[in-house]
């Protein structure tokens, strides 16, 4: 393997010009870790480099040992480093009142209010984030710049759209994605950026992911993605591999070559990019002489050094007290239905076993006697590979009795909605007695603006709702999609029912969407109705993600969690050594610390060697998740009456 | 050259495609500009208070209209400079009535 070296290659400043470097990962799968430790190594290789986190929990000041935040601070024992820490929260909500602020002189609180209210979409949420990158793609003072998040390919498509449209724009519209004044001030510098970002001489895309399928398949999705925007990813690192020496026994050695069938297919799929491995350690990764050793291993072709360390410092006899923790009946409570339909969704980061837990749930409560449909909304959805069945856009059934399956197919729901949409200017057309009009340019013209982002976001919607009206089902079962893209989803409803009320959208008689919206919007809001998972690993990451997700929900649509879903929990049986002994501990740690964050009962579920696949396997996993066999003792007294 | 500007209300898309529902009012109106700009010699702008403020804060009397009245003063439709419609917009008729009158005074001078 001479390519050794290619990372260092990408990564390293070519020319004169500052160079950058995106990570993109889902959360827990070290990308912070990766992007401080090629911060560093950059600085420490005599560049003038800049890191720019915009995770929502950002670790550095733990990493670095000194405070950092929303401005650029240098960093003490690094020389040539400088770092900052961007909430993108704060971004969005400074993005909104620049927009506002010359409106102030016209108007009046009340009315700002409404205006505000519009600029609180998630388009607008997407351009404030793609300004946080554009602030700092202009940063001469560096030799390098580094970022622990890139932009997606969909903010990338929005962001390409003030060029795409300028004709629009000339002509005074506007397009959905919001302000087109303040966009069109920028239009240069965005232009520039995107220029930039696909120039691959001046920019690396890295991916950060875990020596599994599942993260492997979303990172190959997203490089797509990216790929037909002309940029090409160009790193790719598999973290957290279990070194063999610690795996002794049937259970991890079965999952160590699991892990080496997963690094063979990213070697051979991804042979145009540079690959890097990092191993798994003992513990979470702090502190600078671990990113030191990171980056030796994916930049200088070193040996990765695995401190098992000492079990002393931890509790090590102590197991984790599954029973302490997980009240099944608590959990079956939030499972099974009160009042009508029980709508349950599961929500958490992609490669948290989501799905997994989903479909097990549904499972179980169908062999109950739960009339039960679940439903998967997420575009990575892989509900055809747990049932070991088809599983398509329209609910059919499985061969569990009582269970039905759907996937949300995008390109399908997409079609749906443009020809509802199209359906309805036609009609409204033709109770028009204003002949003079050429319907059919005017239908054209609404054809194109179907074209747009946001109506695939529309689409998904309106797919989604209505789920809420499918009759016969005691339980419907929603397999989300990952988080952001799960809590945008849902809080599009409430947000075009603002609009709605605010009448800034359409100014004629009330949409006949409306109350629709309201409706679903309350069911999710009704406790005795709707269960909201989150489904996590006990680390640090996952649980931030997944408890900042659920205080958005909170905060945004009034909807609380009713459950959290600790999932991979280690066996006892298994990993007799000092490296599980650790992670164990670790674990442990991060379980109490969920259970003190989240008001919501806890459902445990165990790392197995192998995820369940098709309903045999599916039950046996529902009798080690707690709470699934309480679901199926009490349903006796409750069923069909 | 007649130049027709539209001052509307803060919006999302002044096309009305954008929402779960088309807004058909907006669908209607975009589709008689863009007819109108066929069939006449005319420029039309649409300037909404949300994405292009600046044209209500420099224009004076949609800015004291504005100011006296609130939104609901808007949609103010403005052909060369005088105002003939407000608070809602003008039909594909109305429009085309105005701009044939124009056309027809401007033969006759």
């Amino acid at each position: 393997m001479g390519e050794r070296t290619a990372p260092r290659e990408l990564v390293e400043p070519s020319g004169e010009d500052t160079e950058f470097v995106f990570f993109s990962g889902k959360g827990g799968v070290g990308k912070s870790t990766v992007s401080c430790a090629t911060a560093t190594w950059l600085a420490d290789n005599g560049y003038e480099t800049l890191l720019v986190t915009t995770d929502p929990a950002p670790n550095l000041s733990d990493i670095f040992g000194q405070q950092i935040g929303h401005d650029v601070t240098e960093i003490d024992d690094i020389e040539r480093l400088s770092a900052i820490e961007i909430d993108p929260d704060t971004a969005a909500e400074e993005y909104r009142q620049e927009t506002i602020e010359p409106m102030r002189e016209l108007l009046d609180d009340e009315q700002l209010e409404t205006v505000e209210e519009q600029l609180n979409s998630p388009c607008v949420e997407e351009i404030a984030a793609f300004d946080n990158f554009v602030d700092f793609m202009d940063s001469p003072a560096y030799d390098a710049v580094v970022f622990d998040t890139a932009p997606t390919g969909h903010t990338i498509r929005l962001m390409e759209l003030p060029s795409d449209w300028n004709a629009e724009l000339e002509k005074g519209g506007s397009t959905c994605i919001g302000p087109a004044a303040s966009m069109e001030d920028r239009k240069a510098q965005y232009e520039r950026a995107i220029d930039t970002l696909q120039d691959a001489e001046r920019t690396s895309f890295a991916f950060v992911g875990k020596p599994e399928d599942s993260s492997i398949d979303e990172i190959e999705r997203s490089a797509d993605d990216l790929g037909e925007l002309g940029i090409e990813s160009q790193l790719l690192v598999v973290n957290g591999y279990l070194p063999e020496t610690v795996c002794d026994d049937p259970f991890f050695e079965g999952k160590r070559e699991d892990e080496r069938t997963v690094i063979d297919r990213v070697e051979s799929e991804f042979s145009e990019e540079a690959i890097a491995t990092y191993p798994l350690q003992p513990g979470e990764i702090t502190g600078i002489d671990l990113l030191s050793d990171v980056a030796g291993v994916i930049y200088d072709g070193a040996e990765a050094t695995v401190n098992v360390g000492s079990t002393s410092e931890t509790d090590a006899g102590s197991a984790i007290d599954f029973d302490s923790l997980a009240d099944s009946d608590a959990v079956a409570e939030q499972l099974q239905p009160v009042d009508g339909t029980r709508y349950l969704f599961f929500t958490g980061k992609g490669g948290v076993g989501k799905s997994t837990v989903a479909a097990t749930t549904a499972t179980k409560l169908a062999e109950s006697g739960y009339e039960t449909l679940i439903v998967t909304t997420d575009p990575a959805a892989h509900l055809t590979d747990i049932f070991g069945e088809t599983v398509g856009h329209e609910p059919t059934s499985v061969s569990q009795a009582n269970l039905d399956a759907a996937r949300i197919d995008q390109a399908q729901a997409l079609e749906e909605y443009r020809t509802q949409v199209l359906d309805h200017v036609t009609e409204m057309y033709e109770d028009k007695d204003d002949t003079e009009i050429d319907v059919e340019a005017a239908i054209s013209n609404v054809e194109e603006e179907l074209e747009s982002p946001c109506a695939e976001e529309m689409a998904a919607l309106e797919k989604f709702v209505s789920y809420f009206e499918e009759d016969g089902y005691d339980v419907v079962v929603f397999d989300t999609a990952p988080t952001g893209h799960t809590l945008r989803l849902l809080e599009l409803p409430s947000d075009w029912k603002g609009f709605m009320d605010l009448g800034s959208l359409t100014k004629g008689a009330a949409p006949e969407n409306g109350d629709q919206y309201e409706e679903v919007i309350e069911t999710m809001q009704n406790p005795e109705k709707s269960s909201f998972a989150f489904v996590m690993y006990p680390e640090y990451t996952p649980m931030m993600e997944a408890h900042r997700a659920a205080e958005d929900l909170k905060e945004q649509v009034g909807i609380e969690t009713s459950l959290v879903v600790a999932n991979y929990l280690l066996p006892e049986e298994y990993g007799d050594n000092d490296f599980f002994a650790n992670r164990r501990a670790q674990q442990q740690q991060y379980l109490e610390e969920i259970n003190d964050r989240f008001d919501a009962p806890m459902m445990l579920a165990p790392l197995r060697q192998d995820e369940p696949v098709g309903l045999a396997e599916l039950h046996a996993f529902g009798d080690d998740l707690t709470g699934l066999s309480g679901v199926l003792k009490e349903q006796k007294g409750v069923t069909v009456s | 050259m007649n130049e027709l500007t539209l001052y509307e209300e803060a919006m999302c898309c002044a096309t009305g495609i954008c929402g779960p529902d088309p807004d058909d009012e907006l669908v209607a109106v975009s589709a008689a500009l863009d007819q109108l700009e066929d069939e006449f010699d005319v420029e039309v702008t649409r300037a909404n208070m949300q994405h292009d403020i600046d044209q209500f804060l420099e224009t004076q009397r949609i800015y004291d209209l504005v100011q006296e009245h609130g939104p609901s003063i808007l949609p103010i439709t403005v052909l060369d400079g005088e105002i003939v419609a407000k608070s809602e917009y003008p039909s594909y008729d109305e429009l085309t009535a105005e701009l044939t009158r124009n056309r027809n005074q401007s033969q006759e001078a």
